[in-house]
């Protein structure tokens, strides 16, 4: 057991090493940054994603308006109001927050199909009222944004970014292994069940969709400030459909299977986009592959190297007599 | 102001076609259809396919693209579907957004992404009744849906087919110990719900365009007229349609056009808070725990 | 502690309980048997607040029961098992027990977030807590093991270790043997001992194995047709004509045919 631990645990070092020194590893180059860049911020939202459809069983087929309307609110402010970066952010995230409401409040009483198509609304109209609200947002002008002084180049603020991003997924973790982590996949697996021991399953789902919408939020204000202008293009309900498509790739119920997912779907654009719409043949074949073949997705089959490890252990362990398991539940000691 | 509310009702007769083989897929094997709108959109190409390359006549292309469409949908319920039958319904649902991602990138491969026009079934001016103007390709769009409709009503009340299908969306494992193919009644099932979303293609693109992207507000639209229906009511769907289509006419012309999606969003919230089962399906029943 | 005063269920024309009044002694083995469909779980289902009575009340010592809402029943001290097995199938075996804790622990998000070490210390309680219940019930090697794949008698056991978490005051089990085979019925008879005498948590049971409920029962009550037909002790209720036409009238009638 100590050795999977300690395997996990060097291998997430190894991984915060070489993002740290990445930068410096392709010669300080903005079109790769920028790749991880992206990579981070669509990570945020696929976490959080994660946290509401792959914890929470709250099919989620919106979650790009969460991006935009953190983007956006980051440039209004920023833009017309003046104000600075540490306020922004934080606000993306709040505004996010508090529209999810608009979702999370009926969400609470409809079934899986309601939900997503309810969801999928929100995501198409995020971007149309962006278009449409001329005084706020420009319309299809958009609105420039300019980074703070001290963060200024293109390299301080890929660590900005980096930085909040680790923070992020931290926070999510421990969210995911706290109890509220198992309420939401007590909500997913049996309502009744979660009510009797005492979860109030309404306010929960609420809940889970404010924090996934916050954290989504936040990942939209980065992004904002790194590509230093918002546009009611920026984040489609095909942004939403690939969502869903990395933390089902990398595997729901898994914040490490979300990162795997956001990484391998911000990657492959980059590579695939000679020709348009390579790059949704790939993402769709890869989708319907995973669900066919491998439902739990990829990080599943990181866990199978875990399990194998565990086995190797047990197998050079002598097995004692009163260990022998019986399908009778003839141990229990009353 | 008739005016507007005929056009609306016109774009309802698409949607509530759409909304339509929805419905039917999702009754009959409870699974929603994602990917509905882009299936619609290859065989709406596939019929231009026909008229222009082959040039074939209108309604040779039209029976033929309808005759893909069925065939299509058998084979994406074949080689896909079938698998995914046990799975959990995110599961389901996320592998019919992988088909709407693949068949979006696909056909953008083949057909390329520049829009066209689509011809009209039938050319001609506008008559006039009373206060509004219909022009006959609008009027032949009304009659099919009519009849389509009509039709569908009949098989799945009537027939033994619908019996099965009704029975499959009952119970499963009831339906195959009553000797009922499945099999069988889900090809039928993703047969008819690929052409009549198929014929919603071809209505719609003679008013619209042809594009690879020519579906995404027809399916939305679509998707709003399912949720009144309760995803259960077939009739519900095609009124839940004629509804949308004529509510987002009016907001469409008296306020914006990119409203009207926003405001077909708002109502589904709003029906669905009140009545989370939708308008015309009976509430749930109680579950035994 | 528990009572239930005329209370009637009803579902749209269908009754599913009438008029049932019955009180529950603290700290004794109470039991509710009948026909499948006299009315038992519904009544479970109202004391968990799925279902609201149309008439009467339930009160839980002095308090009143239709105030609350589900999530807040546990916090009386009432805890449950399900007939279907309500488990959370996808979670490990430690984390469903775990869950049943859920209404002790923390609420407070930023403690969460920050993995504060007040959160560690109640994580690490919960977790000795949970694996006091898994030695109990003989299930310490499945305790990472996800829970839908275990056989159905451990899940049973799972199932009721989960209500055990809280200590709770009133525990309801609902036909927690059914389809055990003898030796895991056994062993689930000693368990209703133990809650009782050991852990001084008050039973309520519904229950078909008839061995079981007249061995372990202090008090038994017959439903049918959702009306209570009988009260009384395990031999009482073994001679009340009532009960054996509810429960055989039929045989009787062929045999005599």
């Amino acid at each position: 057991m100590k050795d999977r631990i300690m395997n996990r645990r060097t291998l997430v070092v190894i991984f915060a090493a070489f993002l740290l020194a990445y930068p410096f590893l392709v010669g300080q180059s903005s079109y790769f940054m920028s790749l991880i860049a992206m990579t981070a911020i669509y990570a945020i939202a696929a976490m959080s994603l994660n946290l509401l459809t792959g914890y929470g069983g709250q099919i989620s087929v919106g979650q790009g308006g969460f991006l935009m309307l953190g983007t956006y609110t980051a440039a209004v402010l920023s833009a017309k109001l003046d104000m600075p970066i540490w306020i922004t952010i934080p606000a993306a995230g709040v505004v996010a927050g508090l529209v999810s409401l608009v979702i999370g409040l009926p969400a609470v009483r409809l079934k899986g199909h309601f939900l997503a198509v309810a969801t999928l609304g929100f995501g198409l109209s995020i971007p149309e009222i962006a278009l449409n609200w001329k005084s706020v947002t420009a319309g299809y002008s958009g609105l420039p944004m300019m980074r703070p002084e001290a963060v200024s180049s293109d390299l301080a603020f890929f660590y900005v970014i980096l930085v909040v991003t680790m923070v992020i997924t931290w926070i999510l973790l421990n969210i995911a292994n706290s109890r509220l982590g198992r309420a939401f996949l007590a909500i997913r697996d049996s309502e009744i069940a979660a009510a009797a021991t005492g979860i109030n399953v309404a306010g929960y789902k609420t809940i889970m969709f404010m924090i996934a919408a916050f954290f989504t939020g936040i990942g939209g204000g980065l992004y904002a400030y790194w590509i230093e202008y918002v546009s009611p293009n920026d984040f489609t309900i095909m942004t939403s459909f690939f969502l869903l498509a990395m933390i089902v790739v990398g595997g729901l119920a898994s914040i490490w299977g979300a990162i795997v997912g956001a990484i391998l779907f911000t990657i492959i654009p980059h590579f695939a986009d000679s020709y348009v719409g390579v790059t949704n043949l790939i993402i769709g074949v890869a989708v319907i592959l995973i669900i066919l073949f491998r439902p739990s997705g990829l990080i599943s089959i990181g866990e199978l190297f875990g399990r194998n490890l565990k086995t190797k252990e047990l197998e050079s362990a002598p097995v004692k007599p009163d260990q022998k398991q019986s399908s009778e539940v003839t141990d229990a000691k009353f | 102001m008739e005016q507007i509310v005929i056009s609306g009702l016109i774009f309802g007769c698409v949607y509530g076609l759409a909304a339509l083989g929805l419905v039917l897929i999702f009754r009959t094997t409870g699974l929603v259809n994602f990917a509905h709108g882009e299936m619609a959109m290859v065989t709406t190409f596939v019929a231009f396919t026909f008229l222009s390359t082959f040039e074939l006549p209108f309604f040779v292309s039209f029976l033929l693209a309808i005759l893909f469409a069925a065939l299509f949908g058998v084979l994406i319920y074949l080689v896909l579907i079938r698998h995914v039958g046990d799975a959990s319904h995110l599961n389901q649902l996320v592998l019919t957004l992988g088909i709407f991602l693949a068949v979006h990138g696909g056909a953008g491969l083949i057909w390329g992404h520049t829009p066209t026009s689509f011809p009209r079934a039938l050319d001609g001016s506008s008559i006039q009744l009373g206060p509004i103007f219909i022009s006959p390709n609008e009027l032949f769009v009304l009659v099919v849906t009519f009849i389509l409709a009509m039709a569908l009503f009949a098989l799945f009340r009537f027939t033994q087919v619908g019996l099965s299908m009704r029975a499959s969306s009952q119970d499963l494992t009831a339906a195959r110990l009553m000797g009922i193919n499945v099999n069988f009644v889900f090809m039928v099932t993703w047969a008819s719900g690929s052409v009549l979303g198929g014929i919603a293609g071809l209505l719609t693109a003679p008013f619209t365009f042809l594009g690879v992207s020519m579906m995404f507000n027809v399916l939305i639209m679509a998707f709003a007229a399912a949720v009144l229906a309760g995803f259960l009511s077939l009739p519900g769907a095609v009124i839940g349609g004629l509804i949308i289509g004529i509510f987002g006419n009016l907001v469409s012309y008296y306020w914006a056009p990119e409203m009207a999606l926003v405001c077909t969003f708002v109502l589904i919230i709003v029906v669905l808070y009140i009545r989370p089962q939708g308008i015309f399906s009976a509430p749930e029943a109680i579950k035994k725990v | 502690m528990l009572n239930f005063n005329e209370l009637t269920v009803q579902f749209a024309g269908l009754t599913a309980v009438s008029r049932l009044s019955l009180t529950i002694p603290e700290g004794k083995i109470y039991s509710i048997i009948g026909p499948n469909g006299a009315g038992k779980t519904t009544v479970f289902n109202c004391i968990s607040r799925f279902y609201t009575p149309t008439e009467g009340t339930i009160e839980f010592e002095g308090f009143d029961l239709s105030r609350l809402k589900p999530h807040q029943i546990i916090g009386l001290g009432i805890a449950r098992s399900f007939q279907n097995v309500e488990l959370f199938s996808k979670m490990s075996v430690i984390d469903n027990l775990l869950t049943g804790l859920h209404s002790t622990l923390d609420h407070n998000i930023i403690s969460i977030s920050l993995k504060l070490p007040s959160i560690r210390k109640t994580e690490a309680n919960a977790r000795k807590k949970a694996v006091e219940v898994l030695d109990m019930f003989g299930l310490t090697q499945f305790a990472d093991e996800k829970v839908e794949n275990l056989p159905y008698g451990y899940q049973k056991m799972v199932d009721i270790g989960r209500a055990i978490m809280v200590n709770p005051k009133l525990i309801l089990l609902d036909e927690p043997v059914a389809g055990m085979n003898s030796a895991e019925t056994e062993k689930l008879c000693e368990l209703i001992l133990h809650l009782r005498d050991k852990m001084g948590i008050t039973v309520l049971l519904i229950e078909h194995d008839m061995s079981l409920v007249m061995k372990v029962s202090d008090h038994i009550s017959v439903m049918n047709f959702g009306e209570k037909i009988a009260e009384g002790t395990p031999a009482e209720i073994q001679q009340n004509p009532a009960v054996i036409e509810a429960y055989l009238g039929e045989v009787e009638a062929d045999a005599e045919a």
